[in-house]
């Protein structure tokens, strides 16, 4: 793990990032990026424009990128949430199979398709994809995710993660972030997140990695990575959230671009137990990004300093490689 | 317990077995594919008969025991939702749990087929039986049938998949075993041919489900268009009456055991009546019985089927009976027993007058004479009357 900083020099990556490519770091040697330029990218839709979503909206795009990446062949599962609202009858924006059953068990629903598939012998070529929130994965989903993980459930879970209860407006859950505003804590969030990706490498899941819809490729790859391996794959993947990080609609892309960069929201991936960072970031001093979020606006100089002197701390574990030594990501 | 005509068994052989034991052989007879389950007091044995028969290759299908119930009737519902025929089985404090994905289930027309456990529930936690599990569903959506005798489970679990699979049902099915009372004693159970059963239950098709080649989304939200939903699952519930009186009737020519919506047992001339569910009607039968012998016109009527409610069923065979005792084993305090205002407004208008009994919490014992009080109470005056047998 040491020679994380080794392998970056290999070969340096980061296409999507074009202006900065210092900025990023390569993949393993043997390359397995599928989608190296956007033009890799398949130009066909499976899920359609008109949705009940917001303008701006992170999650939405996340979905566009999965099924991109996946194809057709794959059945959604989806957690009661924001996402939930893009079907409503009696319109469906879904071009795959797709099925919400409740909050808290999207893990058990994708263990019961795959119990189903495998009855009728069907399971083969078929991705299982769970598309939860960060509520529905972090607190009330996490006994179905858990148990799904521990029998090694064949489906890749990823979690899109706006920080927030956002569907009911904007409640704190086990990953909003240190000093966010939220509706439910009188005072700014003073806890700190939950390391779910620790958590679910811990579970023994052969591939975990977190993840930004700001960086589609990166997000795309790591999809296609994940369905190379048995068991559950978890991806904490960073949606921003236009109405519940307070930004502006057409800074949505950019407010999550600046959370990778500002190390905020780092990316790695740690398959079967070895970590390794996806990219470097340049890290941009936090104020860039807290700036932009009305949720962060009470943040004065006092508190963005301790946000930084935490990021600066948890860096150095993750330039270490010792990811399981930081505590806030 | 309906006659079985002799010779009408057929080839299909006779054993000695428990309520556990009756699921399982019911389960291999009806072809399920794919069994969740959690491990539950009494339901446990039915799990070990399922692993082991897994491990010796006599059932074939997926058997996976999840971490809770709530997870299993999740993983239930979205295995049924592709095409595979789901079963499972809980009870009590489990049936609690899964009581969110209930309503889930018959919201998105899932045919699964269901059997409770029916056990007392906590707190004071408790391991023996009664019916407040199995009611508390009732407004579930769920098709709901409480039986007596191990016999009547097998038969009701195959005939359940039948209904629940109509394409003009597509509404799961929920059959009540009583916990111990059934789960754990033994008794005669004639298990039907598995030829005859391959041509009464068909291999499952359905229309709407989860498949990659024919894309639907499922379980999608509603707005203005919710009360739509409901009032097609009520209709639904009402007309599939008929097709459970049919399928019935199918089954009764298929195997000899004839089951109807209600048991009616010596009710051609009562005065008095008990009306009850579950696997202590055998009991009040038996009080019956007695009380016959002794001249007094007494009868028992025993509901078989929940919902959709037999109302009109109810109403003809009660019509004419003087007085009515409810015995509940439930209790809905506060209140009264859970059917007791069910076969009130049944009998709504008519000149019978209807008492309540609660009886059983929790697997109380209760005995013949506790029942020949009840029914001496019955005969004795018109006046209603609202007791618990303790």
């Amino acid at each position: 793990m040491d020679n994380v900083k080794g392998k970056e020099k290999v070969k340096k990556a980061g296409t999507q990032i074009g202006k900065n490519p210092s900025s990023s770091t390569g993949k393993k040697a043997g390359d397995d990026r599928v989608f190296k330029v956007m033009k890799d990218v398949p130009r066909k839709e499976l899920i359609g424009g008109g949705t009940f979503a917001c303008a701006g909206c992170g999650a939405v795009t996340g979905i566009k990128f999965v099924f991109k990446a996946l194809g057709k062949k794959t059945i959604m599962v989806n957690s009661s949430g924001c996402m939930t609202l893009t079907a409503l009858y009696p319109f469906t924006p879904y071009k795959v199979p797709w099925v919400h059953l409740a909050i808290e068990n999207a893990g058990s629903v994708a263990t019961g398709i795959s119990m189903g598939l495998k009855a009728q012998k069907k399971e083969k070529g078929t991705n299982i994809v769970v598309y939860a929130g960060d509520g529905a994965t972090y607190d009330i989903g996490f006994q179905s995710l858990s148990g799904a993980a521990d029998r090694k459930e064949n489906f890749i879970y990823v979690c899109y993660n706006n920080s927030f209860y956002a569907n009911t407006g904007f409640q704190r859950t086990g990953a909003t972030p240190l000093y966010s505003e939220t509706t439910s804590t009188p005072l700014p969030n003073v806890l700190p997140r939950k390391h779910m990706a620790r958590i679910m490498v811990d579970h023994d899941c052969e591939y975990v990695a977190t993840a930004c819809t700001s960086y589609p490729l990166d997000f795309m790859n790591k999809l296609k990575r994940a369905a190379k391996y048995p068991g559950v794959k978890f991806i904490d993947l960073l949606t921003p959230c236009v109405p519940g990080w307070e930004i502006p609609s057409g800074k949505s892309y950019g407010a999550g671009k600046l959370m990778v960069d500002t190390g905020l929201w780092p990316m790695y991936e740690v398959v079967r137990g070895e970590f390794e960072l996806s990219m470097k970031p340049r890290m941009l001093p936090v104020e860039k990004v807290l700036k932009l979020q009305g949720r962060f606006g009470h943040l004065r100089e006092k508190g963005i300093k301790h946000i930084q002197n935490i990021v600066n701390k948890e860096w150095k574990s993750l330039n270490a490689g010792e990811y399981y030594k930081t505590h806030e990501y | 317990m309906p006659a079985v005509k002799k010779g009408a068994v057929g080839k299909g052989k006779v054993d000695l077995l428990d309520g556990n034991q009756v699921v399982a052989e019911a389960i291999k007879l009806a072809k399920v594919q794919s069994i969740p389950l959690f491990p539950i007091t009494p339901q446990t044995e039915f799990i070990e008969i399922i692993a082991d028969w897994k491990g010796k290759g006599i059932y074939r299908g997926e058997f996976k025991v999840l971490e809770s119930e709530h997870s299993v009737l999740s993983a239930a519902v979205a295995s049924e939702m592709t095409g595979a025929r789901t079963f499972t089985f809980s009870g009590s404090q489990g049936i609690m749990l899964m009581h969110e994905i209930m309503y889930v289930a018959s919201g998105t027309r899932t045919p699964l087929v269901m059997v409770n456990g029916s056990r007392g529930l906590s707190a004071p936690i408790t391991l023996w039986p009664d019916h407040n599990d199995f009611l508390a569903m009732r407004d579930s959506g769920w098709l709901m049938m409480a039986t007596e005798t191990n016999q009547e489970l097998l038969d009701s679990i195959i005939i359940s998949y039948k209904i629940s699979e109509n394409k003009k049902v597509l509404l799961p099915f929920l059959v009540n075993m009583d916990g111990f009372i059934q789960s754990t004693t033994r008794t005669g159970v004639s298990v039907p041919e598995q030829k005859k059963i391959n041509r009464f239950l068909p291999k499952l098709k359905l229309d709407v489900r989860l498949d990659v080649n024919k894309p639907m989304t499922l379980g999608l939200g509603a707005m203005e268009d919710y009360m739509f939903f409901k009032s097609q699952m009520h209709s639904t519930q009402l007309d599939s009456m008929k097709i459970i009186k049919d399928v019935q009737k199918q089954y009764g020519k298929l195997t000899g055991r004839h089951y109807g919506v209600i048991d009616k047992y010596k009710m051609n001339d009562a005065k008095a009546a008990i009306v009850m569910i579950g696997a202590d009607s055998t009991i009040a039968k038996g009080t019956v019985d007695a009380m016959r012998k002794k001249g007094k016109k007494v009868g028992l009527l025993r509901l078989r089927l929940l919902r959709p409610f037999p109302e009109k069923e109810i109403r003809k065979a009660l019509e004419n009976v003087r007085h009515v005792g409810v015995c509940d084993q439930n209790i809905a305090p506060g209140m009264s027993g859970i059917l007791y205002p069910e076969i009130k407004a049944a009998l709504y208008g008519s000149r019978t007058t209807v008492s309540n009994y609660i009886f059983g919490l929790g697997g109380k014992f209760v005995s013949k004479e506790d029942f020949s009080k009840v029914f001496s109470d019955l005969l004795r005056s018109n006046k209603e009357k609202r007791a618990w047998i303790m």
